[in-house]
């Protein structure tokens, strides 16, 4: 009982450490704009405004934002998982000359300081006349994630045994539709978690967002909010709102596959 | 799976008719670039380029507004692949760069009938870079002192030594003398003082080094300088504010945090709409010796050498630069106006801005250009700031930072000779 | 498992499954990267692009002379290990306690796992908010509690500013190493503590002779992972502070940035550079000994 007692409480501090940042961002997002900046601090607007919410539809065309943000996100992230279940079977599957390398090549990416590359490949997406398109933003994105969800997937498959799809294989079934049809049912909750974490990377992405995109019409949310950083100040309020809109439609992919994702994301992880 | 591809596919389709935007047959479109973007600021500009799509049927511009921090960064890759850019914000700190690079087109000057309708500090600043028009500014930056009336000061202090003065008399509890900046931009502040303790010595028009070529970092007055900068920050600020760049030096001021505070003429309107209302200015404080220096800072419009429409791109240029629109734009940022004409506008005479008429009629009161096309300048605005803040925490003492400043600009000094 | 050869048809199958992975990552990473450490070796100012001659390790050597790059460096030391520290044991906490089911355990996690759904950019601005020495409600708790008597500029002194960095990063990343931890308990089997005969043995004995040793290879990578992304995204410290004040925060990234904000392209390619080797040196040697102290469990 005391045990029990004991774990609860220490589970409430950690669920009040978490929520309460959270808590207070949603406060800040519905304090009219003088009582931000008042004192004495006040932990429930004194006078609730929806301002700063209608400002982003009205004014600074959040709607479209959003739309540009979830379009990038969903195409890079299904193409990212394509790839990666391609490209995870054949690692795990298969030996062949140069196996070793590519995995290599694959993880060292993840340690190669972005700002390196990002002078000249600006000048290759100008190149290709990819800047201010949301296909170059998707080109991009899938470059920066195909490592992790093929290194990953890779790890799904080792879990899976062979003999599964080698007995597909002997009723007739050609390689790939046995791939289809039986190993990757199996593999549903890797191939979620890998599909959530690419669409979060992207959703969330703004370095690379703010060098390949300036037009209005491309614009994705991180970069919107980034201009809500002026010379003149940070716009606390709409800050606050716009983080509250910007993080709901991850929350509810999240709620809708969260089952997935605990067994998904590390599994790839565990014999990689 | 299937349907999962089958979406990943209607949603590459989508977006591949959806970024494509052409342009209509015969239609001219402007690609414009600004720098020192703000909410309110784009609103204004887009409403002056729709005047200007008005009176120019058949030509559209699309302005791009990159966040501040990294504005100028963006425009300088952008002009990198030299295409799809024609006109763009040009500043003191970026002309030199973007000149070197062969990025700025020339602009006509004489030839323009609206030449003549600008101040002389404007066409001389249009030429500065190289002796070739690549810029027409479009307002000018300088700094006044902003003050509270109702916390017991008499008379705005004069010299830097009565400004410490008079804030740490007001420095108590909640309130604090001076609105301090030690975050990005602080070193300027120093240089300000730096730059008034050296007195008559200093070269205005290299306004790091004195007359006699040496750096103005490499007096004794200039430790006395940065001595004093030190004591304003420790006693008469808010010890947060060893961080305070633009934005939270002026929020200070306007939330009755602090009650002096150094800034731009754009602040004036902030402060006017602020709960602040027993303020005033005054010129900025002077050196013992009873000199003050400062650069006047600048930014304006340019075509870039690359445009494959200069003549509409030349065209926006000189529309945003005539009095009419020059004013408007002046007046909404509060800047320094570039016309002739706005001198018997009585905006730019009255209130707050009388401060600056006094600064201008005073001969001690001098206006410096800044070593900004020396190869180092941006390295420097970079590393000094740094070093400020380390002086200010007590990492490096006075004469360290002096010692750095001065090689610095000794080595400058041999580079562009 | 049998791994079978590289020849005809299986080959044109291998080759078509990787060939778009290999083409993005040559393309848009390795091609700039290898383009952008080529300036490293050249003199690559915006500032004067007329001319870029080759200057050999010019750049590496003027990297190397500045103090500020070695306090930077042991900066991104305290960064990683201590963020790492307290992600890793909240995180195991975290992981241990919610092992077990009990009643609301779903609506439990997905509360305390939001985090992860935030950009490390936001949350440095959420924090950056929270943290402010003026309108901060951290202050404000504290003052009310009695804890401080008066504000504490977090942000702005340097002995603060790492400190609340820190603080914002474990609650950024506990979330993640606790999914992952989870994840891995439960990739022990049931049968395991069976065949161990520990049935009767007490909770922590089980704990250390067969849970520990079953996950270790999989702790030893998530940690090396979390090690290279806590050190390689700078988001979180840039929108908190910006490397400042006076350089306390500066890590090895945000000092690159600094590079290349300042204009040298030169010189951000060697810092750029200087990390990569860094990281991947540390890499190998973690890996050598992470599997060496793994070495009677290889496969």
């Amino acid at each position: 009982m005391v045990k029990r007692l004991a774990k609860g409480t220490v589970l409430g501090i950690w669920l009040l450490i978490t929520v309460f940042p959270l808590y207070w961002i949603v406060v800040t997002s519905l304090k009219p704009k003088a009582e931000i900046f008042s004192m004495p601090l006040k932990y429930w607007p004194a006078n609730v405004t929806f301002e700063h919410y209608a400002e982003l539809f009205e004014f600074a065309d959040f709607g479209r934002y959003l739309a540009n943000s979830l379009m990038v996100s969903l195409v890079a992230a299904a193409a990212v998982t394509v790839i990666g279940v391609l490209g995870g079977y054949t690692l795990a599957r298969f030996t062949f000359p140069g196996r070793g390398a590519l995995m290599l090549a694959f993880l060292v990416t993840q340690m190669i300081p972005l700002f390196i590359a990002l002078g000249p490949l600006y000048l290759l997406m100008s190149d290709l006349d990819l800047l201010n398109r949301l296909a170059g933003l998707m080109v991009v994105y899938v470059a920066m994630l195909v490592p992790f969800s093929t290194i990953i997937m890779r790890g799904f498959y080792e879990r899976v045994p062979v003999a599964l799809e080698e007995a597909a294989q002997v009723d007739g079934a050609s390689r790939l539709s046995a791939l289809v049809r039986v190993v990757i049912p199996v593999m549903l909750p890797g191939i979620a978690a890998t599909f959530i974490f690419a669409f979060v990377q992207c959703w969330n992405e703004l370095f690379l967002a703010i060098t390949f995109i300036d037009s209005e019409d491309a614009k994705t949310v991180p970069v919107a909010m980034n201009s809500f950083i002026t010379q003149y100040d940070i716009d606390w309020g709409s800050m606050a709102a716009a983080t509250v809109v910007s993080v709901i439609p991850t929350l509810i992919l999240f709620a809708a596959i969260r089952r997935y994702i605990v067994e998904g994301l590390t599994a790839g992880a565990v014999k990689g | 799976m299937k349907s999962f591809l089958a979406l990943a596919a209607l949603t590459v389709l989508l977006a591949g008719c959806g970024s494509s935007s052409g342009s209509g047959p015969g239609e001219v479109r402007l690609r414009m670039v600004e720098s020192l973007t703000s909410p309110e600021r784009t609103k204004l500009l887009k409403s002056l380029l729709a005047d200007f799509e008005k009176t120019n049927p058949g030509v559209k511009v699309e302005l791009i507004s990159p966040p501040l921090d990294s504005a100028d960064q963006k425009i300088t890759q952008i002009l990198q692949t030299k295409k799809d850019l024609d006109v763009l914000e040009v500043r003191d700190h970026t002309a030199k760069s973007f000149s070197n690079n062969g990025w700025l087109g020339e602009l006509p000057t004489t030839e323009w009938s609206g030449w003549a309708g600008l101040t002389d500090l404007t066409q001389k600043k249009a030429v500065e870079v190289g002796g070739k028009p690549y810029l027409i500014p479009y307002g000018f930056y300088q700094r006044t002192l902003f003050y509270r009336t109702d916390w017991g000061l008499a008379a705005p202090p004069k010299t830097w030594q009565e400004l410490y003065e008079a804030g740490k008399k007001m420095t108590g509890g909640e309130r604090f003398g001076y609105s301090f900046r030690g975050g990005k931009g602080g070193a300027d502040y120093a240089v300000m003082m730096i730059s008034a303790y050296n007195g008559e010595a200093l070269n205005p028009d290299k306004s790091f080094y004195l007359k006699d070529k040496r750096t103005i970092f490499a007096t004794a007055e200039a430790a006395q300088a940065l001595d004093l900068f030190v004591k304003i920050f420790k006693e008469a600020s808010p010890p947060d504010s060893v961080s305070w760049a633009y934005p939270e030096m002026v929020q200070g001021f306007t939330s009755g945090v602090t009650g002096m505070l150094i800034q731009d003429p754009e602040v004036i309107k902030t402060v006017e709409e602020s709960g602040v209302k027993a303020w005033s200015t005054a010129p900025i404080p002077k050196g013992p010796t009873g000199y003050a220096y400062q650069p006047v800072g600048y930014a304006g419009w340019g075509v870039t050498s690359f445009t494959k429409h200069r003549d509409q791109a030349v065209k926006l240029v000189q529309f945003l630069s005539e009095s009419q629109q020059s004013i408007r734009f002046a007046k909404g940022n509060s800047l320094i106006p570039i016309s002739k004409q706005a001198q018997s506008d009585p905006q730019f005479s009255q209130g707050a801005w009388k401060a600056y008429l006094e600064a201008q009629q005073d001969p001690k009161q001098v206006i410096t250009i800044r070593p900004v096309d020396y190869p180092g300048w941006s390295q420097f605005l970079v590393d000094s700031d740094r070093d400020v803040q380390a002086l200010l925490t007590g990492k490096k003492s006075t004469a360290d930072v002096l010692k750095a400043w001065d090689a610095f600009w000794t080595d400058q000094a041999k580079k562009v000779s | 498992m049998t791994k079978r050869a590289f020849t005809g048809r299986r080959a044109a199958f291998i080759t078509l499954c990787l060939l778009p992975g290999i083409v993005f990552v040559v393309l848009f990473t390795y091609w700039p990267m290898v383009r952008g450490s080529v300036m490293a070796f050249q003199r690559y100012n915006l500032f004067d692009l007329t001319q870029t001659p080759f200057v050999g390790l010019e750049n590496f050597a003027a990297v190397l002379a500045e103090e500020r790059f070695w306090t930077s460096l042991r900066n991104t030391g305290t960064w990683v290990v201590v963020s790492l520290f307290f992600q890793f044991v909240l995180g195991f906490g975290l992981a241990l306690l919610l092992r077990r089911h009990f009643r609301g355990r779903g609506l439990y996690q997905a509360w305390v796992f939001f985090p992860w759904a935030m950009s490390g950019f936001l949350i440095g601005l959420l924090w950056r908010w929270m943290f402010n020495g003026q309108f901060g409600v951290i202050n404000d708790l504290l003052l009310k509690t009695g804890i401080i008597d008066q504000r504490i500029g977090f942000l702005s002194t340097p002995g603060w500013a790492m400190t609340s960095v820190i603080v914002a990063n474990v609650w950024y990343g506990t979330t993640f190493f606790a999914i992952m931890i989870m994840a891995a308990l439960q990739s022990v089997p049931k049968e395991l503590y069976e065949a161990a005969g520990v049935d009767g043995a007490s909770r922590l004995r089980q704990f250390w002779h067969v849970t520990l040793p079953h996950i270790r290879p999989t702790l030893a990578l998530i940690v090396l992972l979390r090690i290279i992304w806590i050190l390689n995204f700078p988001d979180l410290i840039y929108s908190m502070t910006g490397g400042g004040p006076a350089g306390s925060t500066d890590i090895v990234t945000t000092f690159l940035i600094q590079q290349v904000m300042g204009g040298d392209y030169g010189r951000a390619g060697a810092v750029g550079l200087l990390v990569l080797a860094l990281l991947l040196a540390f890499s190998i040697f973690y890996l050598n000994v992470t599997r060496s102290a793994d070495g009677e469990k290889a496969r």
